[in-house]
């Protein structure tokens, strides 16, 4: 009898232990996953990767086998809308600022297409910070107007990463827009969320002063100074205001893909109204949690996530305020549905009862 | 006697080369010189600051030379065509063309509707430009010799210190479709040299001696493993982005290419 | 029965006829060569022994070629190096059937006396090994073909990309190594695959 009871105990003993083990390799999955990532074997068919414009994103890749997927980029040089009545010659990647969003998993093989259109003025290539690889794709990808080149790279480390043009001169090709962001999930896909959305930022230098209307040119003096005129999100001040602010509704997750083309500041990312429930610091693979405002690096990116709790309007800052005000660099994101006064409740003074 | 002379008539017959149209430009590959009425430029001549790699801020020497005043036009490559059909779009050498050879020109000798005859002649490879120039008893200029002449404003022979001109000059090159438009629309450099900004791209003689690879980054330090010996794309002068871009042009570029916006005008020795 | 005055006429008659079969096969020479091939080239070479030739001379060769100058200092020594790594590799071949060829940037001072000494001095024996010089706008123009970028940079030193071309024995470029630091074993391969099929 008490060598069973013994027997009962130390299976228990083992079971507990076992299942709590179970639960730390599940934080270090992450880790993991890299070191393995070269060995990675893809299924053997292959897919073209849908280009939704930002501030959408194609659906997540979930749990499926890691595979060829193929991405088509076509620069294009195109003069735009910075500002109301303010319009600028923009170089872009598939003819938005920032250019079409990039997903994958670790250990996908992509195919990347760079097509220059043939009506560009100048010659582009391409580097992504996701390629382990000579220039990050640079070399393999200059071409001059209407050639295009290929390159395939296989997706060793699972984050959020920074693309740019990196042609000669290369401050003015990422000063006109030529940036975008490429996530590689890890095996398993990010947890699921109800919305996400794609942002960037990015310092534009006119010659005119902020406001002034009509076509600007670039102002090399100014960028050269690290003194922008604008500060905006997705290339534009009214990129996420008025009809094309960002809709949730109360209750739901929300992820924000954001990134920082530069070419110079550095961004002080803030939510009015919200706490990040978590940061994907540096869009690497560490959690931070209950965030205020993280720093989001010229080249770099931070994957933020909260959930939507009270209906009203969240604006989405630099939050070097100056810019926020006086440059562009604002956002929105209207959350409605159901008031939730045990969350957020205005009392209504004597005087407003009246 | 009459067996004989058929005989005769039938070996000579079965021998005599069946000339396809394919097979035409490989037999009258000669180039058949032509006349042109170009206005040529009368340049002294003299050093400048070289702009990149080991050129960097070291003068360079430019000899005197002749240098067209204005882009090569579309009227004026189709003379050559007219007595080069080894040329013509159908009749090129994929080694000398790719597909992209004016590839906008509705048939071999017909230039595109929507430019006008004066306009710059664009999608000709190097190898073309450079059988135009011999058959008009020309060549092409080199990079030091563009360059050059590029220096001048309206007013100056040097204009490269004044910061407005660098940036007058990059402006001119974000304006689309400029190539469609006619030659010596604006004003003439100190030379009276046409079109050296704001129109089309130039083929040099030499451009492939700028050693761009495209990983703009490593071009600032020697990119050993590409090139040999120190081939490094420093420069001088930082600020001068419209000379960036020319310089980042030209290091794209493959010999059989053939763009829009690139076309080119000759030069001759004294 | 043939009078001595036919005999005369039939005589001139065939002589023409050979005549203008002779002019025949020369053009059938040239509509063999396809519109990729180096060989539509109409540049003048001379080469190591002082005699000139025209690279469609070469036809009929799988060519292993590669532009350098005698007085680099550099890179040349790491290319010509990995010729004779290429060749090394290839083991035994049909020499008849293959050139492994240099090609001067630097024609001034790449006489044939020097180009003789520079293929002596790295043993490389055999008329398989071929050193060309030509003059300045049929080398830039060869380069060109290659996508080969050069530029004097002092009066005896060049900046020129590192790159080893192969072509087919029509003289179409098949296989092109760029840089130094790739491996050989690819271009031996390519090399390989083309002795094998002609």
């Amino acid at each position: 009898m008490k060598s069973f009871k013994r027997k009962i105990i130390l299976s228990l003993l083992l079971i507990a232990g076992v299942s709590s083990c179970s639960k730390n390799t599940q934080d270090s999955d992450l880790a993991l996953n890299t070191i393995n990532a070269e060995e990675i074997k893809t299924d053997g068919t292959f897919e073209v990767m849908e280009l939704p414009a930002p501030p959408y994103v194609q659906s997540a890749v979930g749990n499926r086998a890691a595979k060829k997927v193929v991405v088509n980029l076509e620069v294009i040089e195109e003069v735009g809308e910075l500002a109301n009545g303010v319009e600028y010659n923009f170089w872009t990647f598939n003819g938005t600022v920032p250019g079409t969003f990039i997903r994958a998993r670790v250990g996908d093989e992509i195919e990347l297409h760079l097509k220059n259109r043939d009506d560009s003025n100048f010659p582009h290539n391409i580097d992504l910070h996701a390629v382990n690889g000579p220039g990050g794709g640079a070399e393999a990808t200059f071409v001059a107007p209407g050639k295009e080149a290929v390159f395939t790279f296989k997706a060793l480390h699972a984050g959020l990463y920074v693309y740019h043009c990196a042609a000669a001169p290369v401050g003015m090709h990422i000063a006109n827009g030529m940036y975008g962001l490429i996530l590689i999930e890890p095996e398993g896909g990010l947890p699921p969320v109800d919305k996400e959305f794609y942002i960037m930022q990015g310092d534009f230098y006119t010659k005119g002063a902020y406001g002034e209307k009509g076509l600007q040119e670039f102002d090399i003096n100014k960028a050269i100074a690290e003194q922008p005129d604008y500060v905006v999100f997705n290339g534009n001040t009214g990129a996420l205001m008025g009809d094309n602010e960002l809709q949730v509704k109360v209750g739901e997750t929300v992820r924000l893909f954001v990134g920082n083309g530069g070419p110079n500041l550095t961004s002080s990312f803030h939510v009015i109204g919200e706490i990040f429930d978590k940061v994907y610091t540096e869009g690497g693979t560490t959690i931070m949690e209950n965030v205020q405002t993280t720093s989001i690096p010229a080249g770099g990116a931070a994957i933020v996530e909260f959930k939507a709790d009270v209906p009203g309007d969240y604006v989405l800052v630099d939050h070097a305020i100056f810019r926020a005000f006086h440059k562009g660099a604002l956002g929105k994101i209207k959350v409605s549905g159901e008031e939730n006064p045990n969350i957020f409740y205005e009392h209504k003074t004597k005087d407003q009862k009246l | 006697m009459k067996f004989i002379v058929i005989g005769f008539i039938f070996i000579i017959s079965s021998c005599t080369p069946n000339i396809s149209k394919q097979d035409s430009y490989k037999i009258s590959k000669k180039t058949t010189y032509i006349y042109t009425n170009k206005n040529m430029v009368k340049i002294d001549g003299g050093t400048y600051e070289g702009f990149i790699g080991q050129d960097s801020g070291k003068l360079v020497k430019v000899k005197p030379f002749y240098m067209d005043d204005s882009p090569v036009t579309n009227e004026e490559f189709l003379d050559f065509l007219k007595k080069n059909p080894q040329w013509t779009k159908s009749n090129v050498s994929r080694l000398y063309a790719d597909i992209d050879y004016l590839k906008n020109w509705p048939s071999d000798f017909e230039f595109p509707k929507d430019v006008s005859p004066n306009s710059p002649v664009t999608n000709i490879s190097w190898f073309a430009a450079n059988a135009y120039a011999k058959s008009v008893g020309k060549r092409l200029p080199t990079v030091d010799e563009w360059e050059f002449v590029a220096l001048a404003d309206a007013t100056t022979k040097d204009a490269s210190k004044k910061p407005e001109f660098s940036d007058a000059i990059l402006k001119s090159y974000q304006r689309k479709d400029t190539y469609k438009t006619s030659i010596k629309l604006e004003q003439p450099n100190f030379y009276g040299v046409y079109d050296m900004y704001g129109k089309v791209w130039e083929w040099t003689e030499d451009f492939n001696s700028v050693m761009m690879s495209g990983e703009s980054r490593n071009d600032s330090s020697k990119n050993e493993d590409l090139f040999c010996a120190g081939a490094a794309v420093t420069t001088s002068d930082l600020h001068n982005y419209a000379a960036f871009v020319r310089y980042a042009m030209r290091g794209s570029l493959k010999a059989n290419y053939n763009v829009n916006n690139l076309g080119f005008r000759c030069a001759k020795d004294l | 029965m043939l009078k001595i005055y036919d005999m005369k006429n039939l005589f001139i008659y065939l002589m023409i006829a050979f005549i203008a079969m002779a002019c025949n096969q020369k053009d059938e020479h040239l509509t063999n060569v396809s519109s990729e091939s180096i060989f539509q080239l109409n540049s003048e070479w001379e080469n190591q022994e002082g005699e000139f030739i025209k690279l469609s001379d070469l036809k009929g060769n799988t060519l292993v070629m590669v532009m350098i100058y005698t007085s680099c200092k550099t890179a040349c020594p790491r290319l010509t190096g990995e010729m004779r790594e290429i060749e090394k590799k290839l083991g035994n071949y049909n020499e008849n059937k293959i050139k492994l060829v240099l090609v001067s940037i630097d024609p001034k001072v790449d006489t044939p006396e020097t180009m003789k000494k520079y293929l002596n001095d790295n043993d490389f024996n055999g008329d398989q090994w071929l050193f060309l010089r030509s003059d300045e706008a049929s080398t830039r123009e060869f380069a060109n073909v290659l996508s080969v970028k050069y530029k004097q940079i002092s009066p005896i030193d060049f900046s020129h990309s590192n790159i080893i071309s192969v072509f087919s024995d029509q003289g179409v470029l098949t296989y092109q190594k760029e840089g130094l630091t790739v491996d050989t074993s690819e271009v031996v391969n390519e090399i390989n695959k083309l002795l094998n099929n002609s």
